[in-house]
């Protein structure tokens, strides 16, 4: 089997030395983040039919909710350092695949905008590695799911590193490709297995 | 400067992403494609729900279109990521002919949305349309012809021509697509398609003697181009009626007619830009700068289209949506950044004495493409090409966060059908989010 790898001897951090703030993150696990088809905004799950005047409570809430939650890099690599390599039982974060340097967050660029972007720059073990897609998909599909909707996700190979980068940094910027391979059964297990290892 | 407001969010929701809404060629509804695999159907006329679609589709429908000219009797086309297009039917308002005695419809009529709003019994299930190999992107009716135009992440177009009701053959299946195709939008008066791809290309379809082959194709773009919609044909005289006009605008307005309605497209290379058709049998051109029958193809079924122009870049994220006010010519936009975005064509004020003047013009927004600067386009279109320097496209009105804090993926212009309406032809804009939502909104000046 690990003759099939693409990297079948990846170099491991040790986890004692991955950079993490576990402890003190809030540990808001959303159940069955596949339930629906679209992403699962907390604010639609609370509320998936409620009238008028209380949606707009819900969002009055979450706004204030937003003002207090700060997201910082950390707490973003913390969401995505956890998630297993489909090939390794190896979690991205040991493989330095996901790096904390590697994680940006662009506050909104106007006053009156409200949207924020987190951009990950992926490391693909090897530089022709076929899961590359799969891997970008994982951590894509965990910060849809665990930011909150303010946070436009951006997720890229970075520079150098893989020789499909371009092709694959097209595929994870497609909102449209991105939201029918969410409703790829077979696809959607192979990332839940990813994110299985995530709290 | 106008503003865009909030008018009404049409109720109740969907709890899952909204794709695209379209509205109703001449009744006051719009059908919403929703990634719960259903279509919901509003009234324009009090924002309720009236009617749904369910059951037909196993992934998100994404695209949904009317037939056109078909009184009394609806027919919807709807374009799914299960690669399918299905085909359905529900009587208007005294529309009923009998015709077809199994099917029970005369308890539920109701057409306008006027009345009976949650009837969701009478939509019929027509055809499936089966053929393309993963997600259809989009799905449009011809206007001029019983042709119905599919587009797919499998890189084809396929045009399906109804024979008799319900009776689809397909009449032509285009490959010429290096990538996914998002968009296909028809002509108004014309045998002739455009679509957007993933290749960041644009392709322009005809039919050649028995097949339909492309007839264009236009580079520019740097992203995957996600829409594109033709202006109509009146458009050129939102510009002002001619006895005001300069002798060079004047001209301009030939060129326009001549050349027909032009195309827009949007891409996630945040720009929009304006296509114009090169006509054929053009005006004389200056001395000197006489064409070489070389340059030309030798076919008359290609054409050739030039970038005009761009439109004011607003947009911070990947533009989604563009669509052409068909009765004030004006343009709304939206995408990724959650804007919508309305520009308006003026006359330029300043005269420009010649075409080369380009350049030099301080411009509100909408800048020349830099093809028109190139030597070549020059020498090729001679002084066309810089006839799109005479107007400018200026952003009117802008609102953020239409959707909180969601992406827009649609916007439209529909006819205004409420109460409170305030002129004939007065219009609201529709837009679609990733937050299950459908906006109405109206453009106060």
């Amino acid at each position: 089997m690990d003759l099939d790898k693409d990297n079948a001897n990846p170099t491991i951090i040790n986890p004692s030395d991955l950079p993490s703030r576990r402890r003190s993150a809030p540990t808001t696990k959303r159940a069955g983040i596949f339930d629906v088809l679209a992403p699962a905004y907390p604010t639609l799950l609370a509320a998936p039919s409620s009238p008028p005047e209380a949606q707009s409570d819900i969002s009055s809430d979450s706004e204030e909710e937003e003002d207090r939650e700060e997201i910082d890099e950390q707490e973003v690599y913390d969401l995505i350092s956890t998630i297993s390599d489909p090939e390794h039982p190896l979690s991205l974060g040991s493989l330095g695949v996901v790096t904390l340097d590697d994680i940006k967050i662009l506050t909104p660029t106007s006053p009156r905008s409200r949207i924020s972007t987190v951009t990950v720059l992926i490391t693909p073990t090897t530089s022709a590695c076929s899961l590359t897609t799969v891997i970008g998909l994982g951590v894509k599909v965990r910060l849809v799911n665990a930011l909150p909707p303010r946070f436009r996700v951006d997720v890229r190979i970075k520079e150098g590193t893989s020789k499909t980068a371009d092709e694959v940094n097209k595929q994870l910027g497609d909102k449209e490709r991105v939201a029918a391979a969410m409703e790829n059964k077979s696809l959607v297990s192979v990332v839940n297995n990813m994110l299985a290892t995530c709290e | 400067m106008p503003a865009i407001t909030l008018l009404a969010t049409l109720s109740p929701p969907c709890n899952a992403r909204t794709w695209s809404s379209t509205p109703h060629p001449h009744l006051p509804i719009i059908a919403t494609a929703c990634s719960d695999k259903t279509v919901r159907i509003y009234s324009l006329q009090n924002f309720q729900q009236q009617s749904t679609i369910s059951g037909g589709h196993k992934r998100s429908i994404r695209s949904c279109a009317w037939k056109p000219n078909s009184r009394g009797e609806s027919v919807l086309a709807t374009g799914s990521f299960d690669a399918s297009a299905g085909i359905w039917r529900r009587w208007e308002e005294g529309g009923g002919n009998g015709q077809d005695a199994e099917i029970d419809f005369t308890g539920g009529l109701s057409g306008g949305g006027e009345k009976d709003e949650d009837d969701d019994d009478e939509w019929r299930f027509a055809v499936i349309l089966d053929g393309h190999d993963s997600e259809i992107k989009c799905v449009t009716f011809a206007p001029t012809a019983p042709l119905l135009a599919t587009c797919s992440r499998d890189k084809s177009v396929w045009i399906w021509e109804e024979l008799e009701d319900d009776n689809f053959e397909t009449v032509a299946v285009l490959n010429e697509h290096e990538g996914d195709v998002k968009c296909v939008a028809w002509h108004p008066s014309e045998q002739l398609l455009a679509s957007a791809s993933y290749d960041d290309n644009i392709r322009l379809w005809g039919e050649d003697v028995d097949d339909w082959a492309c007839c264009a194709l236009l580079t520019g773009h740097e992203g995957t181009v996600w829409c594109v919609e033709f202006e109509d044909a009146n458009n050129i005289y939102a510009l002002g009626s001619s006895e005001n006009l300069t002798s060079e605008q004047q001209a301009y307005v030939q060129v326009r007619l001549k050349a027909g309605p032009r195309l827009i497209s949007c891409s996630d290379d945040m720009t929009i830009r304006i296509w114009r058709r090169v006509p054929k049998d053009k005006p004389e051109l200056p001395a000197g700068q006489i064409k070489t029958p070389s340059i030309w193809k030798n076919r008359d079924f290609e054409e050739e289209w030039i970038e005009e122009c761009r439109l004011p870049q607003v947009h911070e994220r990947p533009i989604y949506t563009v669509n052409w006010s068909k009765k004030t010519g004006k343009v709304v936009s939206t995408g990724s950044d959650g804007k919508i975005v309305v520009y308006e064509e003026r006359w330029k004020s300043s005269k420009i004495s010649n075409g080369d003047a380009d350049g030099d013009v301080v411009m509100a927004g909408g800048t020349p493409a830099p093809d028109m600067e190139d030597l070549t386009a020059k020498k090729v279109h001679g002084s066309e090409g810089h006839m799109g320097g005479l107007t400018e496209w200026v952003a009117v009105a802008e609102v953020e966060n239409a959707h909180d804090v969601f992406e827009v993926n649609h916007v439209v212009w529909a006819p205004r059908a409420d109460k409170d309406k305030r002129t004939e032809d007065e219009e609201v804009i529709v837009s679609t989010g990733d937050d299950g939502e459908v906006n109405v909104w109206t453009l106060d000046t």
